[in-house]
Order: structure tokens, then sequence, then C-alpha cells
């Protein structure tokens, strides 16, 4: 036997029982608001062209992070890193027919590389929607609430919280550099690493300049609206404050406004997103739950000219808060055992019971003593002995 | 919703001594962080804050996954390690810096053979050589680096400098700085979100005690 006979790849898990439950619930939860608002699920292949995910120069996934493989005819593969950008392609091409807008939602696995022994998932699950076309602010604004739904439906300990790309990108276009310092700004404000922006623009010569020291700290309550107009002047900002500020009051009026964050300090690390950017935190877990934003670009990339936005929930993120809160809900114990020395009555009886709303195991052991063994080992608080003539007896362990 | 236990990793050693010293400053009770004999979780009373001593690059660790909201570490250890945090502030201490070091005399950048470095900092020292668009070949050492170019294994080492005493009374010399280090205040994502109130708290605490 070879050592990788006893092992699951590092990044990758079994999940047993409760997990499973645990994962199920919160998917389930999840799929069922989407569900109810309309959406229509699509199922995408789990290999795909690496072509799909390389060579468009603004949202390139690093090779580095995709696991990958060759086809029969020698081609490059990606088991699916990422499922937006097939549901791109799929509008574009099976899709291109159906009219705008379109809402759909996935429940699919994604795979990447990560750090060795960083102790990251390389499988991740996820649940999201994309809505492609329509009008674009009452779109963001469906989504927002769709994303705080989906987490208050698994844990009411969330925050949703909102931020627009739009404003780093448009500081970015007044402002001249070279790319590498873009770059590293860029970074540096994703990070909140105010001391490298401290000092690298300790003596601001340009509006932009003030505008990125002081981004990474435009987070917050609704407060900081107020506080960003002092900052970011101009007809442009102005427009987009004004905008997101307003899409938040509409949001505080479905979702409690203390769930709601703001940080204009989102940036994306790739010019992916377009417009309204935003996440979901969950407290128990480290990194964001949740993350979606508008991306109008994308569909365009694959032929069609469309706008779009959506997010993801890290259903097992969510799940394994949940696990931790409160394990015993998801643990399930069988109400009955059942247990003949004729398979067709037990099989039988487990049905009945079944339908009058329980749970029942057919015993598959050799006597009905080593039956009472085991569902006192497994906490099976009933067991019903059926006779030749089909009558039941039943004891309570 | 605010009053959520902060749980702090201090880099055990020369930072966790100097961030304990700016604890202190704050008023915090560190008595027990001075008695600390072998346990690596103590706490600060009444502030309802947990500190906890680890390696650097397990700080950064710590604090990625969320275990650890707040966390202290040196510049060298992010840019080796890497990670998901936000870096809030510069704690002004543990001032360093990376430099590229040679034998007295030598010119590391002559000719154009291709240059072996040795290193602590693989990662540091490939992005850095990267970015100059130059190939070298790396190698990872673990102990005292100096040794590297003097027996004749590199041409050059890539190390942490601070007074460069070690360099000089072994016949080296920096031909070249490649980033200057501090001590860093990071934080995890979510916590900064979800515990704002707190963390800004702790944080203009620190700053305000900090040269």
């Amino acid at each position: 036997m070879k050592k990788t006979d006893l092992l699951t790849p590092e990044g990758t898990r079994d999940l047993l029982f409760e997990e499973c439950a645990a994962k199920r619930t919160v998917s389930e939860r999840i799929t069922r608001i989407f569900e109810d608002f309309g959406y229509s699920e699509v199922i995408t292949p789990g290999l795909e062209f690496f072509d799909v995910f390389s060579g468009r120069t603004w949202h390139q996934f690093p090779q580095e992070s995709m696991y990958k493989l060759v086809d029969g005819k020698n081609r490059l593969m990606v088991i699916r890193p990422d499922n937006t950008l097939p549901i791109a392609r799929l509008a574009a091409t099976r899709l291109s027919g159906e009219e705008l807008p379109l809402k759909l939602f996935y429940n699919q696995n994604i795979f990447m590389v990560n750090p060795k022994d960083s102790g990251r998932d390389d499988e991740i699950s996820q649940c999201g929607i994309e809505i492609l076309g329509g009008k674009s602010d009452a779109a963001d604004f469906e989504a927002l609430v769709l994303a705080a739904k989906a987490l208050s439906a698994c844990d009411e300990d969330y925050r949703i919280e909102i931020g627009d790309s739009g404003i780093f990108t448009e500081l970015m276009a007044d402002y001249e550099c070279d790319p590498e310092l873009a770059v590293n700004t860029r970074g540096w404000i994703e990070t909140k690493n105010i001391p490298q922006l401290e000092a690298r623009f300790a003596d601001p010569k340009t509006p932009e300049e003030e505008a990125f020291k002081a981004l990474p700290r435009l987070f917050g309550g609704f407060e900081v609206f107020e506080k960003a107009r002092g900052i970011l002047r101009g007809e442009f900002f102005k427009e987009r404050i004004d905008k997101l500020e307003k899409l938040c009051q509409e949001l505080s009026e479905i979702v409690p406004k203390d769930k709601i964050c703001v940080d204009l300090g989102l940036v994306n690390k790739k010019d992916y997103y377009t417009g309204i950017i935003f996440r979901g935190y969950v407290e128990g877990y480290g990194q964001p739950a949740l993350s979606g934003g508008r991306y109008d670009r994308l569909l365009g990339e694959f032929g069609r000219n469309a706008a779009a936005v959506g997010f993801a929930v890290n259903v097992e993120a969510v799940a394994r808060v949940l696990l931790k809160k409160d394990k015993s809900s998801f643990v399930k114990t069988p109400d009955v055992i059942v247990w003949s020395e004729n398979p067709t009555s037990a099989l039988k009886h487990c049905a009945k019971l079944i339908s009058e709303g329980l749970t029942a195991v057919n015993s598959v052991l050799e006597c009905p003593k080593c039956t009472k063994k085991y569902a006192k080992e497994h906490n099976i608080k009933r067991v019903d002995i059926v006779d030749k003539d089909g009558k039941v007896s039943n004891e309570e362990v | 919703m605010e009053n959520k236990k902060i749980r702090i990793a201090l880099t055990k050693g020369r930072i966790e001594d100097k961030a304990v010293g700016i604890l202190e400053k704050i008023g915090f009770d560190v008595t027990d962080l001075r008695n600390k004999g072998r346990r690596l979780i103590l706490n600060i009373p009444n502030e309802n804050i947990e500190v906890v001593l680890a390696k650097a690059a397990d700080v950064i660790t710590y604090v990625e996954h969320g275990v650890c909201d707040l966390g202290v570490v040196g510049e060298d250890t992010i840019m080796e390690h890497g990670g998901k945090f936000c870096e809030i502030a510069d704690l002004n201490f543990g001032k360093c810096k990376f430099a590229l070091a040679v034998k007295k005399g030598t010119d590391f950048f002559a000719g154009y053979g291709v240059k072996t470095v040795a290193t602590k900092y693989p990662n540091v020292t490939r992005s850095y050589f990267e970015k100059q668009g130059i190939d070298v070949d790396i190698v990872k050492i673990e102990g005292s680096v100096e040794l590297a170019p003097l027996v004749g294994l590199a041409d050059g080492i890539v190390d942490i400098v601070e007074t460069g005493t070690t360099l000089k009374e072994n016949g080296l010399e920096v031909q070249k700085d490649v980033a200057p280090i501090s001590a860093r205040l990071i934080v995890n994502t979510v916590s900064l979100k979800l515990k704002q109130k707190r963390i800004l708290e702790i944080v203009d605490l620190i700053k305000g005690v900090i040269e």
C-alpha cells in the first residue's frame, strides 16, 4: 500500500455526518431564497479550457493558483477555479438567444491551489447568483438584499459591507504614475497599509494622493459618507457617494441598519469589478464569507455586451461557524431501529414508520440482541421487533 | 457587541518586550505579561484583552485565520510570509533594513554570469531581483548567512542589517539597501469590521504612545 492511498490531498477533506448536514442546511437555506426570488439554477462543467481563465489582461487568474490537466487532444484544461466566468461564457453562448435580464444561481465547488501549509481550503463550495442585464441600480439593490438574506438565513451574527470599486479606478485614472506604483498603491489600500501610504505620500501634491491616504480609513457606519465628501471632491465622486448612500439607506429599510457597514477603501485586485463591490462577514470566520460586486465588462469579453452583478457565499465557511456554535443540532439520530427474521416485514414496517414521520433504520444484524446493543451504542431510543406473523413488539432502550 | 474579547498576538522576544512596554505606557495592567513563566496565553485584566505569544510567522498565521484579532510582527516576516490581513500601523521600533551584502571590495552586479545569493528570506530575495529583472540562483540558509560568501557558496547575501557589525567583522559590506523594516501592527480583516470600535480604540491608544 502506498502512503497516498490513505490520505486526501492537502487543502481537501472528507466531510462526515453532521459536517454534511450543516453544509447541506446552509446551501439549502440559501438556494431556497434564490428560488423563491425566481432565479434559475445552472450547473457548469467541473473542467474548463484554460483559455477561459487566462489571456484577459484585466482579470487573469494567476496560473499558479489553478489546478491544470490536459484533455485527450492534449489541450490544457483547468478544474473550475471560479463560477462567474463560466456563467459569462454560458450567457454569451447557450443563453445568447434568451432575453436579458437573466437571473441565475449556482451551487457548486471551485478549486484553487493555495500556498503550501497555509491551512486554507483548495476546494471551496460556493452558492451564488448572477443578475445579467437589467437596470443597474435595481439589480445592485436586489443583489445586496439577497446577500443579506442569504447570510441572515444561516446566522444572525453577520455584516454586509459595501463599497464602490469605481472610486479607486477614477482616482487612478486621474493620477499619473508608473504602473508599479499604481499596483502597489492598490495593494496598500486593499490591505489598509496606512504606514506605507503615509510614507509614500508623505507630502501629497495632488488631491489623488490625499485621497489614497484617506481611503483606508473611510470605513464604518453611514457617517463615512459625510467624511468621504470632505475628501473626495468633484462631480464624479459626489455622484458616486450620493448613489452609494442612497443604496445603503434603501437597504436599511429591509436589513437592520447595524448589519450594514461601508468601506470606501474596498478595491479589487484586478479591474474585475466596475461598480459596487461588497462583502459579507460572519462572526467566527476570519475571511469574508461572501463577496461580490458589479462587473460590466466581463460578458463583453465573451461576445455579449451586458452589465452584470453577482455574489457568492462560501458555504462551508458558514457551515463550520454553525457547527462550532451548535454541533448537536446537526447530529442526526434515527428514531427507531427495526429487526425481523423476514427482511420484507422489516422493510415494510420501516416504510410504515417513515410514513408516520419517523426515521427508521432497518437492522441488518444477526439477532434482536445485537440490534439492541447496536441501538444503545448509537443512541437510538426505540427498537421494534417484527415477528413471523407481522406482530410488532417495541422496546425503549 | 463592542465588548467582545480582543486577542493580540505578539512576536516573542525583542518585539514582545517593546510591545509590552507600549501596552504598559497606555496604562494597561501588564503584570501577567511580565510574570508569564512558560505560559503562552496571558490576560490584561479589566480590558477584556488576551495576549498570545508566538513566533513571528505564526503571528501572521493566527491573525490571518482570525483566531487572533491583532498582531505585532516585523515587516521582514510580513514581506517574506505575505498573507491576507490589514497592516494598520507602523510601531516605529525594531528598525533595521534588508540589504544585499557582498565580500568587501567586490561588486555583485559585475560581469554577465548568473550570481548566487544566500539568504534566510528566499521570497524577499526573489521579488527584489525579479523587480530588477536580474536572474539569480537563490540558496536558502538557516543559520548565519554571512558564512556563505566567505566559504564561496554565494556571491552575496540578502539579510537583515541592524548595525552592520556582524558584516564588518566578517569582511562583508552592504552593496545595496533592499527595504527598510520596522515592527507593524496587523489586524484581521473581519475583526476590523466586526469589532471596529474597540480595535480602532486600541490602535489609537497604541499610536498615542509610540514616538
